[in-house]
Parts: structure tokens; C-alpha cells; sequence
């Protein structure tokens, strides 16, 4: 047979293979890339500084299959000093193990509230600052005057997610984990150097007295304006300080699309040797309507430190906090037309017991689209102790 | 004590019957989108993303927004009908498109899903009852084929509907 007659047939199946290689290529991917960023402009009156400032926020998705899926995000962003700081924010692996069972596990964002694994993100939050009670503590709060209660937490572990639909519109979901929890804050070069000058030695080993605790030393509460918070690493790492294991979990009832309901727990031992405990207590709701976003908090923290007793022997004594906040989004382009595009948001937050505060923060957003989004917010910050402040923030957030 | 257990065996049968019937239906992904998506951020517009891109992202927002399997798989239906990439032969059976039924195509296209008609339907979108009769027939096509013409931010999907299959629905929407 001439192999030329066969010449035409074997290019037709040559390219028909390839076309309908494509169109499978085409039709499935792998990878698709999506996150966030923003440019900040924030001027503060306690720092009396203004600065701009700005990330860039890539998530990488990756299909293996039908059951698992992958996601890492990274935080890219500049510090104060000049340096690219590179952050990973979450990198798991998802098995699906059934329509509504998902076992995760990998560094991942905890279940603890709505703020830390959901609303954080720039273009999601209405705020051009963190809620009071998540700032202050690092990563997305940056700096602020008032000490919040928790970070956004992201940890190295395994999750399980279990999900009860109740018909279309209800749903229950619980969340629980288990990760390698956190640590003491190591000392800072400026806090050594003070501690060498007073009668004090370690923070943890033995908690710092004022003179007006030292008058009332047979008092049985604690006072906890007198003692010092013991200072936690929320940081994720690939090791662990301690054998201990931190457990929590979220369960939250949702009545679809207008309520969400939650309450989470989290307790982990963060000493070396086990006997101190940190847990956290929170309740959430996000409550949307036609024209308006409520969202809030409540979060209770309960942190043991060691106490010296009259024998100079170590008592464990807790040092309890609470605060909560609440911010409320009115979408005016919903109702007139002239506001098209235009929110008005306001929010309040407070931390009481130690590092007493209050904020109220009030602002204006502009959306270009559905996924960028122009904020001014401007805050004011009451601290019991300490200084008050007053921001102002211009943020052009984007989502992609 | 027995009268405990009757109420949570009738409580947990009431439930269990609740989530039998919603796992039988057929699940809209446009209400899924409406009730999910939206408690968090925008919806985000379709074209935004390829279909392939969109089937990698799925399984992210599933987890996240806390989906079924099943209500996951329904967004992607979703989205795949209301693609402009997609062949229009496969989003609207072709006797639809000679004689388009207004009501059908209201259903096909979840149009309930984010907006409400006669008090039932989602909430992302305006309510359209009054909507052809405030704003005119010549608003409501031209939103359907260019829906950010007068809301840049609407995260409405543009339906791949020519002007006869509109007129239908909005003859639908007024009946």
C-alpha cells in the first residue's frame, strides 16, 4: 500500500487527537490562581506618622482529583524597614470524604469565629481596619492602640468539617481541629533590657507586681490591672514547644441567606512544661438583609500565668479577658440610585478587664465592581491605660 | 425523662425528613449563589473566570462557605449555563428558541435564585415585580444584556438571551 494515500488519514487523526486533546485540556485545568490585595494610605495621631503601604495576597488552587483539593495563600508585603516580607498564610490539602464531610489537613486558617477564616481578606472586610478585638496582634492587624483579643489564627494540623442541611435555606456546620497550638512570645531586646532593671525575673515564671498589688497581697482576687498578661506566639510553626496539642472548633447554625450564628472554642497548653493554659470562648453572627450588613463578636480569653505565693512557691493564677465588637454596613446603592456602588459602615469595639478600651470607627466605601473597592475609614480609640488615638485610612482593596 | 426522648426523636426525624427531601431535589445553583456566596462578599461576575478555572475554585469556596458536594456541582451548572464562552446550542434547547416560553426560561436561567417574584425567591438582586412597570421594558432588556450598564458593581451574570427570549420573560414576569 502506498504509506502516501495513508499520508491525509494520519494527519486528520493526528489533528482530530490534538483538537479533542485540547478541548479535554480546555475543559479541565489543574491550577487556577485567584486572591487579593490593597494600597493603604493611614495616618495616625499617636504615631504622628502617615504612611502608605500595600500587599499583594496570591491564592494557588490546585484540583488532584474529584476528592482532593489543594490551596496555599501567601501574604507579600513590605515592612516598615524596606524588607518583602513573604507570609504563608494557609497551604492544605481537602479530601472530601462525602457530600458533606472534608478533612483537612496542612497549615489552614482555624474555624474560630467569622473574622479569622472568612471576612478577613481586604476586599471582603467593610472596614479599612481590622475589628478591635483581631488588631494589634500581627499579621492582618498590623499595628493599633488597642490590644485585640486573638489573632487571625492559622495553625498546622487536621480538620474535620461536617455539614447538616436542613432543606435549602437552614444548615448546621461544625468545624473541629487539632494543631500544634502556641507558645510563649519570646522576649523582646527592649523588654530584656527592662527586665534587667527591675525585681523581676522571668514574665512567666514569676508575674510582676505593682506596689499596689504588694499592699494588698492577702487579698484572694487577682487584681488584673496590677499583673502582667502573659505575651502568646500565635505564630504557626513546624515544631512545638510542648506535647500538648491545642483542640477547637466551631459550631454555627445558618439560616439562608440572611443569618449566621456560631460559637467556637479553643484551649491548648503553651509552656514548655504543660501546666499553662490559654482557651478562648467566641460567638458570631453575620446577618445580612436587602440593604444591610451586621456583623460581630464576642470573644472571652482566659490565660494562666504562674504567681508567686507567700512560700515563693509558683501558683497558677488566670487572667480572664472579654470584648466584642459590632459593625454595621448600610449598602445605600441598594436603595438609591444616585449612591450606586456607595456603603456607609460603622463599628464599635471594646476590650475590658486588661488593656481596657473602646473604638468606634466609621467609614465610607466606594465599589468599582463587584470586587474593588475603595474605603475611608476614620477611628477613634479610647485606652484606659495607655494613649488614646486617631486614624484615618484611605484602602483601595481589589479581589482577583 | 421519656417525654425528652419523644421531642429529640421527633425532633431528629423532623430533621432527618427535612435533609432527606433537600438531598432529593434538584439544587438551583443561582439560590446556592444567593444564599452562600453573598454572606461573605460579592458575588463575583461569571466571566471573570474560565470554566476550568471555576471547576479548580469550586472545591475552595466548598469548603469555605461550607457547600455540599451536590450545591457545589449545582454552582457550576450554574455558571456553565450562564458562560458566554459556552455554545449557545447547549445553554437553551433549540424549541425553546423558536418558541421561547417565558416561565421556562425563568426557571433555566435561576432567575428566582437572587431576585424575588411574588414574595419567594432570593435577595442578592431587587425584587422584580414592579420592576418592568417603574423602570420600562426597555430598562429591563438592556440590563439583561449589558447588566452593569447602570451598576458597575452588579455581580448579575450577562444570560445568553437575545431580545425575543427577554420580551418573553418580562412578559412572564408582568403576568
Amino acid at each position: 500500500m502506498n504509506m502516501l494515500k495513508l499520508l491525509p488519514f494520519a494527519i486528520a487523526t493526528a489533528v482530530a487527537s490534538g483538537h479533542l486533546l485540547a478541548n479535554e485540556q480546555q475543559n479541565n485545568s489543574r491550577f487556577a490562581l485567584a486572591g487579593y490585595g490593597d494600597v493603604k494610605y493611614e495616618d495616625s495621631e499617636l504615631m504622628d506618622t502617615s504612611a502608605f503601604s500595600a500587599r499583594f495576597v496570591p491564592i494557588f488552587l490546585f484540583s488532584l482529583s474529584d476528592q482532593m483539593h489543594i490551596e496555599a495563600e501567601t501574604e507579600i508585603s513590605v515592612d516598615e524597614n524596606g524588607e518583602t516580607e513573604i507570609e504563608l498564610e494557609y497551604a492544605d490539602i481537602h479530601y472530601f470524604l462525602s457530600d458533606t464531610t472534608t478533612f483537612t489537613a496542612g497549615k489552614f486558617l482555624l474555624p474560630f469565629g467569622q473574622y479569622g477564616p472568612n471576612l478577613h481578606p481586604s476586599w471582603i472586610n467593610r472596614s479599612a481596619f481590622s475589628p478591635g478585638i483581631y488588631g494589634g496582634l500581627g499579621g492582618h492587624g498590623g499595628y493599633q492602640p488597642m490590644q485585640g483579643l486573638l489573632p487571625v489564627m492559622s495553625d498546622i494540623g487536621v480538620g474535620i468539617q461536617h455539614i447538616i442541611p436542613l432543606g435549602k435555606n437552614q444548615k448546621i456546620f461544625f468545624d473541629v481541629y487539632m494543631t500544634n497550638g502556641l507558645a510563649t512570645e519570646a522576649p523582646h531586646d527592649d523588654e530584656e533590657d527592662a527586665h534587667d532593671e527591675e525585681p523581676v525575673q522571668d514574665e512567666h515564671e514569676e508575674v510582676v507586681v505593682d506596689e499596689h498589688a504588694e499592699e494588698e497581697d492577702e487579698h484572694e482576687e487577682v487584681d488584673d490591672h496590677a499583673l502582667e498578661l502573659p505575651e502568646l506566639a500565635f505564630e504557626a510553626t513546624s515544631a512545638d514547644n510542648n506535647s500538648d496539642k491545642a483542640f477547637g472548633g466551631r459550631i454555627a447554625y445558618a439560616f439562608l441567606p440572611g443569618i449566621e450564628v456560631g460559637a467556637s472554642y479553643y484551649t491548648a497548653k503553651y509552656d514548655d512544661d504543660e501546666k499553662l493554659g490559654f482557651t478562648a470562648t467566641g460567638f458570631d453572627i453575620n446577618w445580612m438583609g436587602n440593604h444591610y450588613i451586621v456583623r460581630g463578636e464576642y470573644i472571652k480569653t482566659e490565660t494562666d500565668a504562674f504567681e508567686e505565693d507567700e512560700h515563693e512557691e509558683n501558683k497558677v493564677i488566670t487572667f480572664d479577658r472579654n470584648g466584642w465588637y459590632l459593625q454595621a454596613t448600610f449598602m445605600a446603592g441598594k436603595m438609591f440610585n444616585v449612591l450606586q456602588g456607595t456603603d456607609f459602615v460603622v463599628e464599635y469595639a471594646e476590650t475590658n478587664k486588661i488593656n481596657e478600651a473602646e473604638r468606634w470607627a466609621y467609614g465610607i466605601n466606594y465599589w468599582l465592581d463587584s470586587r474593588a473597592v475603595i474605603k475611608a475609614t476614620y477611628e477613634d480609640t479610647t485606652v484606659h491605660d495607655g494613649e488614646d488615638d486617631k486614624r484615618f485610612a484611605i484602602q483601595y482593596s481589589y479581589g482577583f | 425523662m421519656r417525654s425528652i426522648i419523644q421531642i429529640l426523636l421527633v425532633a431528629s426525624l423532623s430533621l432527618l425528613s427535612a435533609f432527606s427531601s433537600y438531598a432529593a431535589e434538584k439544587i438551583s445553583g443561582a439560590e446556592v449563589i444567593n444564599n452562600n456566596c453573598a454572606r461573605c462578599h460579592n458575588a463575583r461576575a461569571v466571566h471573570e473566570f474560565s470554566i476550568p478555572e471555576w471547576k479548580v475554585i469550586m472545591p475552595h469556596m466548598r469548603e469555605k462557605a461550607h457547600l455540599t458536594g451536590k450545591e457545589t456541582q449545582a454552582v457550576l451548572e450554574f455558571l456553565e449555563l450562564t458562560s458566554q464562552r459556552a455554545p449557545l446550542a447547549k445553554k437553551v434547547a433549540s424549541e425553546k428558541m423558536i418558541a421561547p416560553d417565558g416561565k421556562q426560561l425563568f426557571v433555566q436561567f435561576g432567575c428566582q435564585g437572587c431576585h424575588s417574584l411574588k414574595g419567594d425567591g432570593g435577595t442578592v438582586g431587587p425584587a422584580l415585580d414592579e420592576t418592568i412597570k417603574n423602570k420600562g421594558i426597555g430598562f429591563f432588556i438592556k440590563k439583561l444584556q449589558n447588566p452593569q450598564f447602570n451598576n458597575s458593581s452588579s455581580p448579575m451574570p450577562k444570560m445568553p438571551l437575545n431580545e425575543q427570549q427577554i420580551k418573553a420573560i418580562a412578559q412572564y414576569i408582568k403576568s
